[in-house]
């Protein structure tokens, strides 16, 4: 027997609204605690800056975790999109041949992914390790542990198209924000995104419906690739800097943005409206907390906090049979056992 | 009939107005109101970040700035994104570090210059931006990395007494453009004195995560069993040194080892010997100079002062008056 | 081109082998034009199977497949064709997506798209609660085409299922055991179901436990042993009694062969 749905619930079901809620409530808490940063445009402009690339690898992962599957391996997509960038602009002084070509490799690390997952049959966690050591150590090695400085690339036009400035606003937030709505749009309107989310609730019954799960899923992880490999265009234009270490402290940042928006680790259920808003939160929380004078020992703390709270909120909204069977074990509903 | 007389009386008032006002105020700490974001490099309390926060924390004390502490993992990219959130709040001043180089911080400086916040930088130099803006305040609170590298083999050659076509291994980050000075400097030294001198790239995973660079170690050790010496001057890999050779069976003082830093493993590793000679970069001062920096430049306008912080080198002989210092992190 | 065809679809000396296990052995099984077949069997008989290769869901290891009397490129043959060729299928257990919105459901593999590719939800939706008021097993309110498939009972399910296939109007419904959650009446609605897919000249395969349903209504009767078509009944032939007394045989006859 299905609980009627209350007001309350059916408002919190509105796509991301809650974790919407939350990232408010925190900007007002910042605001309180530090005014003199928080009231002003420039902080805000500083995330704008910073959280583009999180947010497009939070989006795409979004829909990989959707389908059911993970990917492990975009910091070393990170790494070699932004090296081929870095080498073309360095080296070749083209960055549109680096752009053409970060995106490529992006393209051929998914596809490669794709196929070992979906053709070959290895779990997408174990695949996508292999292939991050894989790639980030081809990355190292090409590279031979070299950082390339992208000089006056700020001078382009590459540049100023895609993290130039209108005023203080940066470009790259457009950009970030492009991909989130086409990325929803993706999910929730075309027929690829509902057989991601078939796929992701149950693979059995996606092919009972006549989905090509297999070739479905290597899309998925091409995707995937593609939209790595523009985050780290972003990101290495606009440190006008390859760094041979970058992308490998996104791995973790990603999937709590993912989790926290709200996205079902079991697949079927996703949100790129609550990622967007996670991926603002992981973004704010370090300079929140540093700014409020918060020790730097507690950022880490924090973060898990918010996640783990963020977790189980969703679950409370999404899932409601579980979280009642999980209160009742706890002894913290009245009504009798079933 | 005068009880008092005028001046009496004056003496009187002004005794009572005295006495009535409240006990002279201490003088005001010369860094009051001033906001400081300081980058302290690694991971909050790690061997080589929580000396010079623990400086940093004191001179901010003692000079009553508001200190704000940033993390990073040593990653260049969080430098950068951490440097932006801290101009966003427009303090007083902001201590960066060399990692991301002079080219990534350019324009990123610029802009916090003419907005008025002092930079100034340590551990890892920036030694073009440090011209630049020498005037406003950008100073290098660090060890000078060639010369420090270059310390640090002569005292692997004095103390181990290594001779020409000895077998050394220098373990380094040549390959970033400043940090890999000291390991240049390292490995130039020990060449010049004529050892025979192999180089790895200590890996982004060792970097971040040094245990890692245990079994890597014991790996090389066991396959050149003739090795006398060990060069390197990243203060966690340090750490993990004396352990390698313990699991690779080798007695204190058969391989003679250079590092830097003191973190408690290396303190371990010297007093029982395994670690020969390791350079002292004084992590305290590269937290304390910068917020006296900071005062000074943002109150009185004076330039960066460049300071080279490294002491010299500790000794298994030289650890122990060290330790009661130590232990309360501040050597 | 409505051509004339004998059988609309035709299974010849058929395998399926999963790894050692074989579920199919040389099975010849076929459906009539008009004509409603009854496929009947102990648990792991191999029914399942046989409708997956079918609905397109399996492709046979030997043997081959005809529709309409043409032999099928079972390199070819998917849920997709199969739908285009006008089956349809009921399966049973795993056929909707639990988190998925009834609207999804319905439509998924083969969504109403408007000229740019983008689903047009709102037609989609439309027809959906349409559907749902003449849906088999709705008993209660406040099911929508929003609904997900989670907070509906077995019954629903399964009317959702069966509106599916209805709507879809195929000329081959395949039904697999259709009304086991089902309740009385609900039961009555199938079964008449089942016989309007005769009247408006379609051809059904109706797989069921309850003996007494499927000799009320099946043309044929095929029996299905252990991977293999063992017996055959035409309608009348045998009493809903003898019917119940062989496959209580042939379940001793396993017990038998086991003890």
């Amino acid at each position: 027997m299905r609980a009627r749905d209350s007001w309350l619930r059916r408002i919190l079901r509105v796509e991301g609204l809650p974790i919407t809620f939350v990232l408010l409530l925190l900007v007002v808490a910042f605001m309180i605690a530090s005014p003199d940063v928080f009231l002003g445009y420039f902080i805000y402009m500083s995330f704008l800056t910073s959280v583009p690339p999180l947010l497009i690898l939070a989006v795409g992962l979004t829909l990989v975790i959707a389908a059911g599957e993970i990917d492990l391996s975009f910091p070393s997509i990170m790494a070699l999109s932004g090296w081929l960038l870095g080498y073309s602009v360095h080296e070749l002084h083209s960055p549109w041949i680096g752009l053409a070509l970060a995106l490529l490799g992006g393209a051929i690390v998914g596809l490669v992914n794709g196929v070992l997952i979906a053709r070959v049959g290895i779990p997408s966690i174990i695949a996508t390790l292999a292939t991050q050591f894989l790639w980030g150590g081809l990355t190292t090695a090409f590279s031979e542990g070299v950082s390339y400085s992208l000089g006056s690339v700020d001078e382009t036009f590459v540049w100023s198209l895609f993290v130039g400035r209108i005023g203080p606003f940066p470009v790259s937030a457009l950009w970030a924000l492009a991909v989130a709505v086409a990325m929803w749009l993706v999910l929730n309107r075309r027929r690829f995104g509902e057989h991601l989310l078939f796929i992701g609730d149950n693979a059995r019954v996606a092919e009972v419906v006549g989905v090509n799960v297999a070739r479905e899923k290597i899309r998925m992880f091409v995707l995937m690739g593609v939209l790595a490999a523009f985050a780290s265009v972003l990101l290495t234009l606009e440190n006008k800097n390859f760094f041979n270490t970058q992308g490998s402290g996104y791995l973790l940042d990603v999937m709590a943005a993912v989790f926290i928006g709200g996205t079902s680790v079991f697949g079927g259920q996703a949100s790129v409206v609550g990622t967007i808003a996670g991926s603002f939160i992981i973004s704010m929380v370090d300079a929140g907390l540093v700014a409020t004078g918060v020790q730097g020992y507690w950022v880490r703390a924090a973060v898990g906090a918010v996640f783990l709270a963020a977790v189980v909120g969703n679950m409370a909204i999404q899932d409601p049979e579980r979280w009642e069977s999980i209160r009742r074990r706890l002894g913290l509903t009245r009504s009798a056992p079933r | 009939m005068k009880l008092f007389s005028s001046s009496t009386l004056a003496a009187a008032i002004a005794a009572v107005a005295f006495l009535a006002t409240p006990p002279a105020q201490a003088d005001e700490k010369l860094g009051a109101g001033i906001t400081m974001y300081f980058q302290m490099g690694g991971n909050p309390g790690d061997g080589s970040t929580l000396p010079r926060t623990n400086g940093a924390r004191a001179a901010a004390a003692a000079l009553g700035v508001s200190l704000k502490e940033q993390y990073s993992g040593w990653q260049p990219e969080t430098m950068l994104k951490q440097f932006r959130d801290a101009m966003a709040a427009s303090p007083g001043c902001i201590e960066i570090m060399g990692h991301p180089g002079n080219d990534a911080f350019a324009s990123l400086v610029a802009d916090a210059e003419k907005r008025n916040i002092v930079i100034t930088s340590g551990n890892s130099p920036l030694t073009k931006l440090k011209d630049e803006y020498t005037a406003t305040g950008f100073g290098y609170a660090g060890v000078d990395l060639y010369e420090g590298g270059k310390l640090t083999a002569q005292k692997m050659i004095e103390y181990g007494n290594l001779k020409k076509g000895d077998k050394a291994l220098e373990y380094g980050l040549r390959a970033q453009a400043e940090r890999g000075k000291s390991d240049q400097g390292l490995y130039d030294t020990l060449k010049a004195a004529g050892l025979d001198v192999d180089y790895i790239e200590i890996s982004p995973e060792v970097d971040h995560d040094s245990s890692l660079a245990v079994p890597i170690l014991t790996a090389y050790i066991q396959k050149h069993p003739d090795l006398k010496a060990i060069g390197t001057q990243h203060g966690n890999v340090t750490a993990f040194i004396g352990k390698a050779l313990q699991d690779s069976g080798k007695k204190p003082g058969e391989v003679i080892v250079g590092g830097i830093d003191l973190s408690p493993a290396t303190i371990e590793g010297l007093k029982k010997g395994y670690i020969s000679v390791t350079l002292d970069q004084q992590l305290y001062l590269q937290g304390f100079l910068p917020v006296l920096q900071c005062v000074l430049s943002k109150k009185y306008g004076f330039a960066g002062l460049s300071t080279n912080t490294g002491a010299g080198v500790v000794t298994p002989k030289s650890i122990g008056a060290l330790v009661p210092l130590i232990d309360k992190g501040i050597r | 081109m409505t051509s004339s065809f004998q059988h609309i679809v035709r299974l010849e000396k058929v395998d399926m082998t999963f790894g050692r296990v074989q579920a199919l052995t040389q099975v010849d099984f076929e459906v009539g034009r008009n004509e409603i077949v009854g496929l009947i069997g102990d648990n792991g008989a191999g029914k399942s199977t046989l409708i997956k290769i079918v609905s397109g869901v399996q492709r046979p290891t030997a043997g081959n497949v005809y529709v309409r009397d043409r032999r099928l490129d079972l390199e070819d043959y998917s849920v997709r064709t199969a739908h285009d060729l006008k089956i349809e299928t009921v399966h049973q257990g795993q056929t909707l997506g639990e988190k998925q919105p009834l609207w999804r459901n319905l439509f998924v593999g083969r969504q109403i798209v408007d000229r740019f590719g983008f689903i047009d939800v709102k037609k989609e939706k439309e027809i959906a609660n349409q559907l749902l008021l003449k849906a088999i097993g709705f008993r209660g309110h406040g099911i929508t085409a929003d609904s997900t498939v989670r907070d509906l009972s077995g019954g629903e399910r399964q009317g959702i299922a069966i509106a599916r296939a209805m709507y879809f109007k195929a000329d081959l419904i395949v039904l697999d055991e259709p009304t086991t959650a089902l309740a009385v009446n609900e039961v009555r609605k199938v079964l008449a179901f089942v016989e309007g897919v005769k009247t408006a000249g379609g051809s059904c395969i109706y797989i069921e436990h309850n003996l007494a349903h499927v000799h009320e209504i099946a043309d044929r009767l095929v029996v299905l042993d252990r991977g293999r078509t063992v017996l055959q009944f035409a309608k009348g032939e045998i009493t809903l009694t003898e019917l119940t007394q062989h496959m209580i045989s042939l379940h001793e006859g396993h017990a038998h062969a086991s003890a």
